[in-house]
């Protein structure tokens, strides 16, 4: 069993907190992806799971062995590192066998290792070929191939795919989400791109400020994220959010005076402030229902199949409303907006979901 | 001419070749004047004989140099002087650079305090004068009133010392080692800025494939910076063959005890211009400038087109 179990930890440099009580558990086998935004302590979780960053407080287990104070080659992780870090002064078969000759491996079992990497990875011509002779999805590859043979119980991967370009990283996307069902690995993985998350992770953890905010699978934080933070994080473009006044049981008030009519928990009683949440995706123009703001539309971004409207309200907030085919409609013109009734996020006002 | 650098869009023949003269010109002429000339010069000139009496020029073909390499009077200082160059050499290779390197290993720790502090104390010596070392060396290790002996007695190990820069045994290699104290700080800040250049991903890469920051120091940086440390190298080999001051400052240009220390820079110095009872001999001196010149000519090809070839130099 390669289960990772974070119990408590906290790491802080000096006086400066960066990661605060974390508690996660990696099931065997499963993809987890750290998400959040640059600086929210993905990275440093990562790294202290290697064992690369000493940890102040809590502990780490792998496969059931607590792990704080063992060295990261003991740990029995591997891990894939944002630039490659490929060995330069070795060829492909030197950089995978490296750490197999550090743990003194026979060289017999070190050939077969890194020959059955290679044949995963189509890697198999490359074998004396210098990283700087390679391209960067070949040195992606050389990389994975290095984890690979470590037979480790979990992979880490760390922003694997920001150095390659947009349509290598697809490629190389689907790639890691073959292997991953291929080895039957326990992965962690880092990104910042909320659409490598979504569609390589069996769990997402979403990040932010050194806490995690929310941990589920991908559609679950589409669908009820549990605050502000990763309803606003999880979605491209992002959550509307319109500030509003519970008036009475069905009844909120917004900024601008408008009275939306929404379902409301029982619990929320008059004058409470909240927070209405709306996708663009789950808004469209015109329409006549009783769940409609009023505006003007400000510019209108075509994409092709879809585009946004930007609609300004009176209180000079913009909302952002996906638009299919012809918009009928032009920047300065008026515009009412429906919204899902059965897509909208409340939240309260320390930004917990309500409901 | 269909070079890419003479197409420059909408620039006539003429006008890219005036482009060309104004920005090599300065360049050319100062390396020309003051390096070609003389060079070419010297050489010039150790093909000649100069007969002070007549005050003529008589052509020698080789002759000075089949002078200087059998005839007793100019051999034996040669081979001697080249022989105490190569001693001079060796300490800087097996001392000088070695230290540079575990300074700039040391230097690279991520946990050091006062790094700033450290390289600039390390580094000051070589911007201080030649003259100044050698004086403040003299006085240090002098046995009449240097700190040197008093400094050893604290320890209890005042027997260990001897007048060293008096003594024929050791004269060469106390130089050799004040020599390597002022330089040390030049192979640590090249090897310092060439370990800065290697990420720290790939040392995180180390650590999980199982190395401690020693072994990660000895196979994957050393061989990383296997390239600056060749230019190193070769940078201490020409220094060394050009060598001339520090002996000069500390022991005139006899080099003494006996010639002891005495390296091409000094008997090249002794021929050319005279010294004491010494006439000065522009035709042997000039000799003596071509064989040094010749020495570094081998050393330097000898690297670029043995040693270099082999190296390779790594990008990140």
């Amino acid at each position: 069993m390669s289960e990772v179990k974070i119990r408590n930890l906290h790491k802080s440099y000096g006086s400066v907190d960066v990661l605060k009580d974390n508690n996660l558990i990696v099931e065997n086998g499963a993809f987890v992806v750290l998400v959040g935004p640059s600086g929210c302590g993905k990275s440093t979780l990562l790294r202290c799971i290697a064992g690369l960053e000493p940890i102040s407080s809590g502990t780490i287990t792998i496969g059931g062995k607590t792990v704080n104070d063992l060295p990261p080659a003991q740990r029995e992780i591997a891990m894939v590192f944002q630039s490659y870090a490929l060995y330069p002064h070795m060829d492909v078969y030197g950089n995978m066998a490296f750490g197999l000759k550090f743990a003194k491996t026979p060289r017999p079992e070190i050939d077969a290792r890194v020959a059955e990497a290679a044949r995963i990875l189509q890697l198999e011509p490359l074998l004396k070929r210098r990283p700087r002779e390679l391209s960067g999805g070949q040195r992606q590859r050389v990389a994975i191939g290095r984890a690979i043979v470590r037979k480790p119980q979990v992979f880490l991967f760390d922003e694997p795919l920001s150095n390659l370009d947009a349509a290598l990283r697809i490629n190389t996307r689907v790639e890691i989400a073959k292997l991953h069902k291929m080895l039957a690995a326990t992965i962690v993985y880092v990104t910042h791109d909320q659409v490598e998350a979504m569609t390589l992770a069996d769990k997402i953890v979403v990040m932010n400020k050194g806490r995690i905010e929310q941990t589920g699978k991908p559609l679950d934080l589409y669908y009820k994220p549990a605050n502000l933070f990763v309803a606003g994080f999880i979605g491209s473009p992002a959550m509307n959010f319109l500030a509003a006044t519970v008036k009475d049981g069905k009844t909120l008030e917004l900024a601008d005076s408008q009275h939306l009519n929404v379902p409301l928990p029982a619990a929320s009683k008059p004058g409470d402030q909240v927070t209405l949440g709306c996708r663009p995706e789950h808004m469209r123009l015109g329409g006549d229902g009783t769940l409609a703001l009023k505006g003007t539309v400000d510019i209108i971004e075509r994409l092709g199949e879809t585009g946004f409207a930007h609609i300004r309200m009176a209180t000079g907030q913009t909302i952002i409303a996906e638009v299919r085919g012809d918009p009928g409609t032009s920047p300065g013109a008026s515009a009412t907006l429906s919204l899902a009734p059965a897509q909208l996020h409340l939240f309260d006002a320390s930004g917990q979901r309500l409901g | 001419m269909s070079s890419p650098h003479s197409a420059i869009v909408g620039m006539g023949r003429a006008t890219y070749l005036r482009l060309l003269v104004f920005f090599l010109a300065p360049a050319a002429i100062v390396y020309t004047v003051f390096s070609i000339y003389p060079l070419l010069a010297t050489i010039f000139n150790s093909l000649y004989l100069y007969h002070s009496e007549t005050k003529s020029y008589d052509y020698v073909g080789l002759g000075n140099f089949t002078t200087l390499l059998t005839d007793t009077t100019w051999s034996v200082p040669f081979w001697n002087a080249f022989r105490n160059n190569l001693v001079f050499f060796a300490i800087h290779m097996s001392v000088q650079n070695p230290i540079g390197l575990a300074l700039a290993a040391m230097l690279s720790l991520p946990r050091l305090r006062l790094r700033a502090t450290y390289r600039t104390l390390i580094f000051m010596p070589t911007m201080l004068s030649v003259v100044i070392i050698g004086f403040v060396w003299q006085l240090i290790l002098s046995p009449l009133w240097g700190i040197a002996k008093l400094f050893l007695q604290t320890f209890g190990l005042g027997f260990l010392f001897a007048p060293w820069l008096g003594q024929e045994g050791s004269a060469l290699i106390t130089i050799s080692l004040i020599s390597v104290w002022q330089f040390v700080g030049i192979p640590m800040i090249l090897i310092y800025t060439a370990l800065l250049a290697i990420p720290e991903e790939l040392i995180d890469a180390a650590t999980v494939d199982g190395l401690n920051q020693f072994q990660a120091f000895v196979w994957v940086k050393l061989p990383l910076i296997l390239p600056t440390i060749g230019l190193v190298s070769i940078l201490t080999f020409v220094n060394n063959f050009n060598a001339f001051d520090l002996i000069y400052a500390m022991k005139g240009a006899l080099a003494g005890p006996n010639f002891s220390a005495d390296i091409m820079g000094t008997l090249f110095y002794r021929t050319f211009f005279g010294n004491q009872l010494q006439l000065g001999n522009a035709s042997m001196g000039s000799t003596i400038a071509t064989m040094m010149f010749i020495i570094i000519l081998i050393g330097v090809m000898t690297y670029l087109f043995v040693i270099q070839r082999r190296m390779q130099r790594y990008s990140f």
